[in-house]
């Protein structure tokens, strides 16, 4: 990649930052301001060192997730399948790539200081920025971040799993680490995109390994990743004023992550203005911090998203950051890893970037990024993040807010009364960067157009709104939300053009939309005008309050009033499955592929137990859908979860289809979740019930056959009921001798004993001779559901007994013994009056269709002359018979389930 | 006795035993390399395990001596080593390499001198493979040994199931596959072998060895009681009894085991005597009460011998003997009616079978006997027919109950 000219100077770094930042951010932002506007491809060196910064992130979360993955999951081998997913993954999207880096950072050996990597990378922008220069930006990004680390843990209010890598990192607080504080700050500088991404990533893939450790924690961490790409974003673009603040503050760095942003423009504005602002962004600890993260982040969507947006956007420059990213995150891990493992399979972490890097996404990219991140680099700085973050719960939600216009200047005013450098910074927004369409390489490339269908349409469509836009539908949970969601983007974005806001407004300082059950913190519309300070301290307090939790759970109905199903959001919720999917996959191959590296183990010794994972879905209703990829755990319930929705199925009124897909459902999570106890047998003895009710013979073997292994592993479970219904299945719709003479000779004498066992061994003996009226007793009197089973050998019994009637007897017989022995009545036979007639229509029109000749004689009962018969009668076709052989499968059955 | 053996005897009865074994090769001589072969028939101590005792480095040596065949020589000597030391699980495994590596120089040989030796193997690797198993079930491992000689072994079938001379030692590994196959409970996958050894028409049944041909066509015919193809059955386990060597009592037990309750399904009964000879006298009752047309005396018997008969896999055949033994107890009466009443010999009343049922405390009512009746008519157990009306079972004048003369209800 880069040349290694930044080797040399990584020892001296590191007091270089410190001593360059403080002076050279001030001038550096405003330089980089123009030209940013000017063009993009004026990237310089500092460009570079965003990247590295981004890379960093990456790194960062790895560490945390390190620490906790390494518990779980015993090997590091994953690099090597990782490293071939990256590949694929890079042109995917950046999501992918992310996920992926995951596995090196595991492998990277610990040697490595970050610190070279960053001077690695450092090299190019070198040429226009003096290395040290580069340094200090890095390390500063690390101070002037951790306020948006401090974000992110913020978020992680929620999660649980970001919490504790966050504590492991614990560098946040500290400003400048040097190397360590490098790592920091460069993910919270990705942002939120990639760090969290790759936070996410994490989880998925330490819960798919481990199931027990952080699949619980799963479903927190997607929160996570999103209120990251959210404060990334804001970071992008706006935070190069910040920077300067954050550099007299923090001293240390000079700031040049964010440069990226610029092009956007928005971000200069903001940014410049806060050196005073930026101290008491300092002083607010972490926690403080995070508090006002939460609101805006609250959803986060996925990377993808933010993926897709760069791409559109920026075209090749935010495709190469994040490709950028990716590679420096897996240099990074690697240091960072290095604790971890010793393998090293990618034993220089510079050879695996450089190789890594060419493969991510597209060549050029890189060379673009290069130049591009430069100015955002000069700009911004980790500080204005903070800042930015702060102006972001500042400004009134779009939607509380008639006005953008008005909205605007708050924000302006927020931000701690940014300076001239601002305005000029608006102004130079306007011009936007993109139309990075045809970059889009990503899979999600279709729905994000749809989604800014506007700003296709209106080429001038700022950079910063349509990652605002992505933030919004990132966060969305659902395909409702999403849809609605994008409803209203649409009109706000229609709103601003009309206003002619839309090129003026600070996108990036927009609060995002509410949305419900997010719960941590939002801003509220209150919170507007209150100082700054004010409001982080009571911003935790206000997100819990009750008045304000009622004002979510308002604005959350609005939301699902406006349900759509618009492709767009449908596509996007597929891609997040499929991308959570892959990641899930990956972290089992990569687990195959280590226990097979850890030795000659072999299939049966895996630990399969690791790989087992816990649901986390509490949904009680869910359809059955074939798995064909690794499960989700977000997709899974619970034990507890699958209890309630069995009594739910039980109680359910609805049909069998239903029912049964339900079931499906619920035996596919307790599959997947390994469990195997009083619950899974009680399972599949429901399903078995209702499947043999509705005749559904290859739904009720799939349940005996599980059912047989469950009773023999000594689960308890009705074990008598289904050997009768067992045996009645064998006998009655297998003719297989071998499997009935197991099934006879797996009885036990105790099962013997049991009435409807001995029932079942009665209609096997009346079956065995030919006994028609003894089969049509034991119909009658079956107990649980052996008649059931048995009602679906009725008409063969039937048409057997005619055949043999009209063999034997002569002349005639009457109809009417004939619908007593056949059980046409429902009564016994010494009963047979009780309901007689319609029985006795139901035998004779039997009769008539299969053939049977009838005849009145002269007492005028009605005869069977069964010589005549003999010769006539025959098996009608089924008059629901499909040419393929299954009835279920006809189109007007189909039809009828549906409706 | 390991103890005594010097290193040098050692060596030299392992150097023996392996110049033995290559010179077999080299002489094209199947009946002794099949003898040096055979792993499992050798008891816990002889002078080559207890050489391959004494000196551990054998296999370096085989390697040494015959590097072109230490693919052979090896794991054939670390079988035998292993068996020895009543490690069979590490002896089937050993053997399986030597059998393997054995295969393919036998696919090599153009002519079919090493068939005994092959059939050494074929029985040796299963012979280990069930030793094997046992001691996995013993020690709580899966048993999986048996699975995997019945694999190879489709290997082997596969080089002999060809064209030309070594297809006259297919049949042997067939019947081996055939053991295989009923003892692990899969012998669908018989199928397969079947159709290739009967479908092949340039190779003529009755040229394989009668040895093979017997056991072969008792396993065929136990498939087909299986299958309720009785005439078949009848036909192939009869030929196996008529094939298998007379001397073979247990064999012929085997045979008999099943071929009696097929001949009694197509109607055909045993002397007592060859019961009691052959010692199956759990069909005795059976057969008595065929005779008596006492079905309660059935319904016991199948009760009593119940475990055996489903195991063995003749328990649905005989339960389908009950309508035989309906038949036997009508012409009972039939007889016994005609010597009261010849006018009226050829019309049964229901009542006189439903009151004989009761005697046999068989609690039947009216429709159930009726429904029987109609079911002999029906399966031409009885010629006649039955008047519902007045509850008669008419029977034919000629030939009433017809017997079944080799034809299955």
């Amino acid at each position: 990649m880069a040349s290694h000219a930044a080797g040399a100077s990584a020892g001296s770094d590191a007091p270089h930052a410190e001593v360059v930042s403080m002076g050279q951010t001030n001038p550096s932002p405003y330089p980089p301001l123009a030209s940013s506007h000017q063009a993009w491809s004026s990237v310089s060196g500092s460009a570079t060192v965003s990247w590295n910064n981004q890379a960093d992130k990456p790194n960062q979360d790895a560490v945390y997730y390190d620490p906790q993955r390494d518990v779980s999951v015993a090997g590091g081998n994953q690099n090597v399948g990782v490293s071939a997913s990256h590949a694929a993954q890079s042109s995917m999207g950046i999501t992918d790539a992310s996920h992926s880096q995951l596995p090196y950072s595991s492998s990277v050996p610990r040697g490595y200081n970050p610190v070279e990597y960053a001077n690695y990378y450092y090299s190019y922008p070198q040429a226009t920025n003096d290395s040290s220069v580069q340094q200090g930006a890095n390390q500063h990004p690390g101070a002037a971040y951790q306020p948006l680390t401090s974000f992110q843990n913020s978020g992680s209010y929620i999660d649980p799993t970001s919490n504790t890598y966050y504590n492991a990192a614990g560098h946040q607080t500290v400003p400048g680490y040097g190397s360590s504080s490098y790592y920091y700050q460069n993910n919270t500088w990705n942002g939120g995109s990639s760090g969290n991404n790759y936070a996410q990533s994490y989880q998925n893939y330490s819960s798919s390994d481990t199931n027990a450790l952080q699949s619980s924690t799963s479903m927190p961490a997607n929160s996570v990743p999103y209120q990251q790409q959210y404060n990334q974003w804001p970071y992008y673009y706006d935070q190069s004023v910040p920077n300067a603040s954050s550099n007299q503050v923090a001293g240390n760095s000079t700031t040049d992550t964010v440069a990226v942003n610029n092009p956007s423009g928005y971000s200069y504005s903001n940014s410049q203005p806060p050196p005073p602002g930026t101290t008491p962004w300092r002083s607010n600890s972490v926690a403080s911090v995070a508090p006002p993260m939460q609101a805006p982040g609250v959803s986060g969507p996925q990377n993808q998203y933010t993926n897709q947006a760069q791409d559109h956007n920026s075209n090749q420059a935010t495709g190469v950051q994040w490709s950028q990213n990716h590679y420096t995150y897996q240099a990074q891990a690697y240091s960072q890893k290095t604790m971890n493992l010793s393998h090293a399979p990618l034993s220089n972490p510079e050879d695996q970037q450089r190789t890594a890097a060419p493969i991510g996404p597209s060549s050029n990219t890189l060379s673009n990024h290069v130049s591009e991140n430069f100015q955002p680099n000069l700009q911004g700085s980790m500080t204005t993040n903070a800042s930015s973050e702060s102006k972001i719960q500042i400004p009134t939600n779009p939607r509380i807010a008639p006005g953008f216009s008005m909205v605007i200047p708050k924000s302006e005013k927020k931000n701690l009364g940014a300076d001239l450098s601002k305005k000029p910074a608006y102004v130079s927004v306007s011009v936007p960067t993109n139309d990075a369409k045809g970059t889009q390489v990503g899979p999600d490339a279709v729905m994000f157009c749809s989604l800014l269908r506007l700003g296709n349409i209106h080429r001038s469509i700022p950079f910063s709104l349509r990652n605002y836009t992505i933030r919004n539908l990132n966060r969305c949970k659902d395909d409702a939300q999403r849809t609605a969601c994008t409803r209203i983007m649409e009109e706000i974005v229609r709103k601003a053009i009309a206003d002619g806001t839309i090129l003026t407004k600070n996108w990036d300082t927009e609060p995002l939309l509410p949305l419900p059950e997010l719960g941590v913190t939002e801003a509220s519309d209150s919170d507007k005008e209150q100082d700054l300070t004010k409001y982080y301290a009571s911003a935790t307090a206000l997100a819990n309050s009750p008045e304000e939790k009622k004002r979510r759970e308002h604005r959350s109905k609005r939301f699902e009033r406006s349900q759509d199903s618009s492709l767009k959001s449908r596509s996007s919720s597929a891609n997040k499955d499929a991308m959570a999917n892959m990641h899930t996959r990956r972290a089992i191959s990569s687990h195959l592929s280590r226990t097979y590296e850890e030795g000659t183990r072999a299939v049966e010794d895996m630990d399969w137990d690791a790989l087992t994972i816990k649901g986390t879905c509490q949904e009680i209703e869910k359809g059955y859908l074939r798995l064909t990829s690794a499960p989700e755990p977000s997709m899974v319930r619970p034990e507890d979860v699958l209890e309630k929705a069995l009594a739910m199925v039980e109680t359910s009124q609805k049909n069998y289809f239903y029912k049964c897909d339900q079931l499906k459902s619920i035996r596919q999570d307790l599959t997947v979740q390994r469990i195997q106890n009083g619950l899974t047998v009680k399972v599949y003895e429901t399903h078995a019930r209702l499947a043999m009710q509705a005749g559904d013979l290859p739904e009720y073997n799939q349940c005996q056959s599980q059912l047989k292994r469950l009773y023999a592993e000594g689960i308890k479970g009705c074990y008598f009921e289904f050997s009768a219904y067992n045996l009645l299945c064998v006998m009655l719709h297998y003719n297989n001798k071998r499997d009935l003479l197991s099934s006879l000779a797996s009885l036990s004498k105790e099962a013997k004993q049991d009435a409807a066992v001995k029932h079942a061994l009665a209609v096997h003996a009346a079956v065995l001779s030919g006994n028609y009226v003894l089969f049509f007793k034991l119909y009658k009197k079956a107990p649980n559901l052996n008649s059931c089973l048995m009602d679906l050998y009725v008409e063969r019994m039937r048409f057997e007994a005619m055949k043999c009637m009209s063999k034997s007897y002569r002349p005639t017989v009457p109809v009417e013994y004939v619908a007593q022995i056949l059980g046409f009545l429902r009564t016994d036979s010494e009963g047979c009056t009780a309901d007689g007639d319609d029985g006795l229509e139901e035998c004779e029109k039997w009769l008539k269709a299969h053939g049977a000749v009838l005849s009145v004689d002269s007492s005028g009962e009605l005869q069977i002359d069964m010589k005549a018969s003999s010769a006539t009668l025959y098996m009608p076709e089924p008059e629901n018979a499909v040419a393929h052989g299954d009835a279920t499968l006809a189109v007007d059955d189909f039809l009828a389930r549906t409706s | 006795m390991a103890a005594y053996l010097s290193m040098g005897e050692a060596h030299r009865r392992i150097g023996d035993y392996l110049s033995r074994v290559v010179n077999a090769i080299s002489s094209s001589d199947g009946a002794a390399l099949a003898s040096l072969i055979s792993v499992s028939s050798a008891p816990g101590s002889t002078p080559l395990s207890d050489a391959l005792a004494a000196f551990p480095d054998f296999p370096r040596l085989a390697g040494d001596r015959f590097p072109h065949l230490a693919d052979l020589l090896v794991p054939l000597l670390r079988s035998i080593h292993s068996h020895s030391l009543q490690r069979f699980s590490d002896a089937y495994s050993s053997f399986e390499k030597a059998a393997s590596a054995f295969l393919q120089e036998f696919r090599n040989w153009e002519t079919p001198w090493a068939m005994e030796a092959m059939h050494t193997v074929a029985l040796e690797i299963r012979l280990l493979a069930e030793k094997a198993d046992r001691e996995l079930a013993t020690t709580g491992k899966n048993p999986d040994k048996l699975q995997a000689a019945g694999s190879f072994l489709m290997k082997v079938f596969g080089a002999l199931a060809v064209k030309g001379p070594k297809r006259i030692g297919a049949l042997y590994v067939t019947c081996q596959l055939f053991k295989i196959y009923f003892r692990l409970g899969t012998v669908n996958l018989c199928r397969s072998v079947i159709r290739s050894i009967e479908t092949a028409r340039n190779f003529d049944f009755e040229d394989f060895p009668v040895k093979d041909k017997v056991t072969y066509m008792y396993y065929t015919g136990r498939l087909e009681v299986f299958n309720e193809n009785f005439l078949v059955a009848d036909q192939k386990l009869t030929y196996a009894l008529m094939h298998c060597n007379p001397q073979s009592e247990s064999n012929l037990r085997r045979i008999l085991k099943f071929l009696i309750p097929v001949k009694l399904s197509i109607g055909v009964l045993p002397k007592r005597t060859l019961l009691e000879r052959y010692n199956l006298l759990e069909y005795a009752d059976v057969v008595t009460s065929l005779k008596r047309g006492d079905l309660r005396l059935l319904r016991q018997a199948l009760d009593r011998h119940e475990d055996q008969f489903l195991k063995s896999g003749v328990y649905l055949v005989l339960e389908k003997l009950e309508l035989q033994v309906y038949q036997r107890l009508v012409k009972k009466i039939h007889i016994i009616q005609r010597q009261k009443e010849p006018a009226k010999a050829h019309q049964i009343k229901l009542d006189v079978v439903v009151k004989a049922l009761k005697w046999l405390e068989i609690d039947m009512d009216v429709d159930e006997v009726e429904c029987i009746m109609a079911c002999l008519i029906y399966k031409n157990l009885i010629k006649g027919y039955f008047a519902h009306k007045s509850k008669v079972l008419v029977l034919s004048k000629q030939d009433p109950f017809p017997k079944l003369n080799g034809k299955p209800v």
